[in-house]
């Protein structure tokens, strides 16, 4: 039975466990802020969201192509403050203007993606990680500094036209109140999962395959025959625009931006956690590892300060259990020195060498 | 196999001397440029502030460039070096601040407090290094997409390692008092903690270049980075060797620390991400792994950002990417790099 490898009999689209699944999770997710009326589950679970899109952008380029990029949490930024700047200098602004600021962080992100690659993927990788290291860092300066732009290290608040303002109130339905909040909510769900099915179609597709061969091996996919360089610049540019996608959403929920918020070198090192923890080059690996991310972020600093309150009077604990972000490094160093493959790696990889064990035990 | 000439008869690189001397002219005429809109007397003051600048930006530099080019270790834990030698600078001076003797305006004095300092943060620097490495770098030699991630992680441990020890605060950091003064020729204002910067980060480059070219453990170290394998049938243990010139670049990084230390006259803990990327731009200006490179290219980084921070002083970072820029156009491998 295990040596019929071909399909006798093609099922339908729709019973594909794999689809089940999906839909399932979407429809879940659909019905968290009717189960968990609490803000904090719906402000939680649209930052999972939003941050699954971002670090399975990221995945794309790392794992998939094998391309190294600090820039991306510089990508998110550009989105996030896009929509931010728009909607805090037009004076009545409404739904349109939202439209117009996904095309022109769309426009800035694809344009400095462009740039970044015609410059940098001539040089070897490293100096592509330290080119754009730096560029990230400059773009966290130009943020702090540019103030009549961007508003300096205070930030850019601002408030959400038309039907996505907080204020605006449906009435209730099933006890929850539907208002703005809500509307950006599933805003933030339908985008998420259309973009990330976009994601998984471009790498399921032949590109995609012609992405992985790069990865593997760059001189033999040449021998091939195929332009590296144009792949890569597909793929650097998808990703990038995917994680400006991501940002305007951030921007959308959050309704405040600034500098630190966004453009900061933390949130690159999150997201590089996060694909690590996941699995570099499984796409569902980024929402596993965006999920454990920011579920701990929220309850670990909780968690710290009550195991600190049982000892009031030692200095030093108290001071390390302020500091959770340390514990967070360590971690990071642990998951790539012991686990690079990551949680959904291991799996499959576990799952691929007992596949390839039962083959050759049933073989005879 | 080298796409250069030889000369046959002293068996080495023959140099194009009018192509290299017309480079060098092209060079010091760029850095003249300025004088059209600044007087000369600001334009020599902005000089001496520039160089000294560079020397700090060398020290780190020349650490980054030595892991790399000798060990092939792509280390970005330097910034966490850098900020743990300016603290324990930070902190020696304040232990001698409590003492009084910072208040000694012998030029003599301060200049001795500074040496020990400087001496302490370079032990410091030479102990993360040799824990860091065998910690951490030895498991991931030979990938250099897990070293970056993993220094990445590194960094940001040692800086929150570091934020718990000292706080996260910016901190004064007392100067000794000789080195607050400075003396005016022909108008020209010069700090005294300037001319030692520029004087120490000269006699650093000629430090390292004699043992790395003229003893014998500069030429093991060079040997080693050529073929690993040869240098142990030797019998030398390369491992060791790795490891002092990991310590050896963490040293230089952490005096580099101490020194922007005292040119700032303040620390807080995310002065090394900032200096970082300084440093960074100087090494793929001047090339990886070359000593020199690092020294010219951090020369024109540091004068560069100060004419362009007098002139127009929003785009003084944005000058030096430019200046990177251009540099991957016409010739990735840097204006000093071998690879």
């Amino acid at each position: 039975m295990i040596s019929n490898q071909g399909r006798t009999r093609t099922n339908p689209f729709i019973l594909n466990p794999m689809v089940c699944l999906y839909a399932g999770i979407i429809v879940l997710l659909a019905l968290i802020p009717f189960i968990f009326p609490s803000f904090r589950v719906m402000d939680l679970m649209a930052k999972i969201m939003i941050f699954t899109l971002v670090v399975a952008s990221f995945d794309l380029l790392l794992g998939y192509t094998g391309i190294l990029s600090f820039a991306h949490g510089m990508f998110f930024g550009i989105g996030a403050y896009s929509v931010a700047l728009i909607l805090y200098h037009i004076p009545k602004p409404s739904w349109y203007h939202i439209l117009l600021a996904v095309i022109i962080s769309l426009g800035v992100s694809i344009g400095m993606s462009l740039l970044v690659s015609f410059f940098s993927l001539r040089v070897k990788a490293i100096f592509f990680a330290m080119l754009t290291l730096a560029l990230a860092e400059f773009a966290h300066i130009l943020g702090v500094q540019w103030t009549s732009l961007t508003g300096g290290e205070d930030g850019v608040s601002f408030v959400l036209p038309g039907i996505f303002n907080f204020n605006h109130s449906f009435g209730t339905l099933f006890h929850t109140q539907v208002n703005g909040r809500l509307v950006v909510y599933f805003l933030i769900l339908i985008s998420t999962a259309f973009l990330f099915a976009a994601l998984l179609r471009f790498t399921q597709s032949p590109l995609g395959r012609v992405l992985k061969a790069i990865r593997e091996n760059e001189q033999r996919t040449i021998a091939l025959g195929y332009q590296t360089f144009k792949y890569q610049i597909y793929s650097i540019v998808f990703s990038s625009a995917l994680a400006s996608m991501g940002g305007i959403l951030y921007a959308m929920w959050l309704c405040y931006v600034n500098p630190d918020s966004v453009f900061h070198t933390a949130i690159m090192v999150n997201i590089l956690l996060m694909v690590l923890i996941g699995g570099m080059g499984t796409l569902y690996g980024s929402v596993i590892g965006a999920a454990f991310f920011i579920i701990t972020e929220n309850w670990l600093p909780g968690l710290l300060k009550s195991m600190a309150a049982m000892v009031p009077e030692n200095v030093i604990i108290q001071t390390m259990a302020d500091r959770w972000q340390l514990y967070f490094g360590i971690a990071f160093v642990l998951v790539v020195l012991f686990f690079p493959k990551g949680v959904l790696g291991t799996i499959r990889s576990r799952i691929r060498q007992k596949k390839i064990l039962l083959n050759t035990l049933f073989k005879y | 196999m080298t796409s250069q000439a030889i000369d046959l008869k002293t068996n080495r690189f023959k140099t194009n001397r009018v192509k290299t001397g017309i480079n060098w002219l092209m060079g010091i005429g760029l850095f003249m440029l300025p004088l059209i809109w600044i007087d000369p007397i600001t334009y020599l003051t902005l000089t001496v502030a520039g160089l000294s600048l560079g020397m700090l930006i060398f020290l780190i530099a020349s650490g980054l460039t030595l892991i790399f080019g000798l060990m092939d270790v792509l280390n970005l834990a330097h910034a966490a070096f850098f900020t743990f030698g300016a603290y324990t600078g930070y902190s020696v001076l304040n232990l001698i601040a409590s003492f009084g003797w910072i208040e000694t305006a012998s030029l003599g004095g301060s200049a001795f407090f500074l040496m020990v300092a400087l001496g302490t943060a370079g032990c410091v620097g030479a102990i993360l290094g040799i824990i860091t490495e065998r910690l951490v770098i030895q498991r991931v030699y030979g990938d250099h997409l897990m070293q970056l991630l993993v220094t990445v992680g590194v960094s940001f441990v040692m800086v929150e390692i570091l934020k718990i020890i000292w706080g996260v605060n910016d901190e004064v950091v007392p100067v000794p008092l000789a080195f607050q003064d400075s003396f005016i020729i022909y108008g020209v204002f010069v700090e005294y903690f300037r001319v030692v910067a520029i004087l120490l980060g000269v006699c650093v480059f000629a430090g390292l270049q004699f043992v790395l070219k003229k003893t014998k453990i500069g030429i093991i170290v060079r040997a080693g980075v050529e073929n690993r394998e040869i240098v142990e049938t030797t019998g030398y243990n390369i491992n060791r060797i790795f490891t002092l010139v990991f310590a050896a670049g963490a040293a230089l990084a952490a005096v580099g620390g101490t020194m922007m230390a005292v040119f700032n006259q303040a620390v807080n803990p995310g002065m090394g991400d900032q200096f970082l990327i300084f440093a960074l731009i100087v090494v793929i200006i001047g090339g990886m792994g070359s000593v020199t490179g690092s020294f010219i290219g951090a020369i024109i980084v540091g004068l560069s950002f100060n004419y362009i921070a007098y002139l127009v002083p929003k785009m003084a970072l944005g000058v030096n990417f430019m200046i990177m820029a251009i540099i991957l156009l016409i010739r990735p491998k840097g204006l000093f790099g071998k690879e």
